[in-house]
């Protein structure tokens, strides 16, 4: 039984060593085989990116070598796939080498596409690669005064990084001693100030209590590098002194290059996970169309029940597990509280106040990550 | 004209309640003196000394070897072994340097203690041969 995963973030090596782990034996007695095809041979935590945006890590401290990271068993290499032809259960890869194989994981991610909406990708700062982290936190150490306007495009990967954004912003302007020389403006696209009601019913009181100004149904339209102006598709504008965009995202670029899925989502069952009309490919994480927040907890808790179900398939016949939609997400209120947020297919989430504790587990899961996509926790 | 009462506080609920402010005031102590970066480092550590863990309970080899090491005679054989570390870098220094020739190497060979080793060393490589086959044979 031939095993193959594409793709080496979160989901992808989570699942990897979820199956060798499950698989040991049969590996063992070469009844099974596992390859991993990741286009790095490093693996980055994202979440840390946020905390590079405000100096409180530097970019070193978020990379491990992905080698490290996996079960010894686990045949890796570092080339990309160029080509899926899933009628013919093989990929082919950047380097030109073919992959057969019996039960296919895609787990590709997401990208930004700033570039989709004018000007943004020159107007504003972000903080979704390591080299626009660094950028946005120097800019953020030299503004003074003036508006920092906050926009988001749509879909986005962690639905939670807009409010805390603005949570961070307002503790480090705070902490500058310059909050009161700062306007923080949040712009959202829908007609509340988050898309998961209950994360807008907790945060608008904490908006009003930090003195954040908030435009609901902003979607961007263009960003005027020139005058410093934002526009909106309704018809609305703000000026600014320094823009931070959440831009909006979309699969990855060899998703949409073998139409796999319309935007790089690949049509997904919501239970079993595998990819429509293919039962032997699962997909998970991003990469997935599927009407949950695309974070790493997601593509962890999925992860899990991909390598159950393709472990259970292997030993039993059948699979045991569905995914029942469950995402847990931390909410750092600023720089030392936090709060969090757990919900599924059947149940919203229900905020409990922040606390400093909640901040330190936080802190702790950065460190636990790699015990964590090491399928240890 | 009323007359107030006091109940005197039962001196066990006092003794309680005082534990209970110690308690609470240890904790506010651990708070205050706790940092994101000590939780970090904290965290880090326990990460790593998990994966470690895991690793090392899940290492078949290792786990055979703790088994045999809990046999008797693998107790004394490590005491054997280790007298003859003692032994042998107590006796080395202060042994003359080899002269060379066929005559120190026949002299070599007719020794005893020469004869015992190299026996030693043939079991052994005996029993490792045979066990490195079987492994292999199983898949490990």
């Amino acid at each position: 039984m031939r095993i193959l995963v594409v793709g080496g973030g979160t989901g992808g090596t989570i699942v990897a060593n979820n199956l060798a782990r499950r698989l040991s034996g049969e590996i063992r007695a070469r009844k099974v085989r596992i390859t991993l095809l990741s286009a790095s041979d490093k693996h980055m935590y994202q979440p840390g990116l946020l905390y590079v945006a405000f100096g409180q890590m530097t970019p070193d401290q978020l990379y491990r070598d992905e080698a490290s990271l996996l079960e010894g068993s686990i045949d890796f290499h570092v080339d990309p796939v160029k080509k899926f032809e899933l009628d013919q259960n093989k990929v082919v890869t950047v380097s030109g080498k073919v992959h057969d194989y019996d039960i296919l994981v895609i787990a590709t991610g997401s990208r930004i596409v700033p570039e989709d909406i004018p000007g943004m990708a020159k107007g504003a700062d972000t903080f979704y690669t390591e080299a626009s982290a660094v950028k946005m936190f120097k800019r953020l150490r030299e503004i003074q005064e003036g508006t920092v306007a906050v926009v988001v495009g749509v879909p986005h990967k962690c639905p939670i990084a807009p409010v805390e954004l603005v949570f961070g912003l307002h503790d480090y302007f705070k902490a500058r001693g310059i909050r009161d020389k700062i306007k923080i403006k949040y712009h959202y696209p829908i007609g509340r100030i988050h898309t998961i009601k209950e994360v807008a019913t907790w945060a608008k009181p904490e908006f009003d209590r930090m003195g954040i100004e908030y435009e609901t149904l902003f979607n961007v339209s263009e960003v005027d590098a020139e005058n410093k102006v934002v526009h909106s598709e309704e018809g609305t504008e703000t000026q600014y002194e320094m823009l931070i965009a959440i831009p909006p995202h979309r699969g990855m670029e060899v998703i949409e290059q073998n139409n796999l899925g319309e935007g790089g989502w690949i049509p997904t069952d919501r239970f079993k996970l595998t990819m429509t009309d293919h039962d032997n490919v699962y997909v998970l994480g991003d990469t997935t169309n599927l009407p949950v927040s695309k974070t790493g907890s997601a593509a962890h808790f999925e992860a899990e029940v991909v390598s159950e179900n393709i472990a259970s398939i292997i030993k039993i016949g059948t699979p045991v597990r569905d995914y029942d939609g469950k995402v847990y997400c931390f909410i750092e209120t600023g720089h030392d509280s936090a709060t969090y947020a757990m919900f599924n297919y059947q149940n919203p989430p229900d905020l409990k106040p922040p606390s400093k504790p909640m901040h330190w587990f936080k802190m702790a899961y950065n460190q636990m990550y790699w015990t964590s996509v090491r399928g240890l926790l | 004209m009323t007359i107030q009462t006091e109940t005197p506080l039962n001196p066990m609920a006092t003794e309680d309640l005082q534990r209970l402010v110690e308690f609470a005031q240890l904790v506010t102590a651990g708070r205050d003196a706790m940092s994101d970066e000590i939780v970090t480092r904290l965290a880090g550590a326990m990460s790593e000394g998990l994966t470690l863990l895991d690793r090392l309970t899940r290492n078949e080899g290792l786990m055979h070897l703790l088994k045999v090491l809990d046999r008797q005679e693998t107790q004394y054989l490590l005491v054997a072994l280790s007298d003859a570390i003692h032994a042998a870098s107590q006796e080395i220094p202060a042994a003359p340097p080899a002269t060379g020739g066929l005559a120190c190497m026949m002299r070599v060979a007719r020794d005893p203690g020469t004869q015992e080793g190299l026996r030693l060393l043939s079991v052994f490589g005996k029993h490792l041969s045979h066990s490195m086959r079987e492994q292999h044979r199983h898949g490990g």
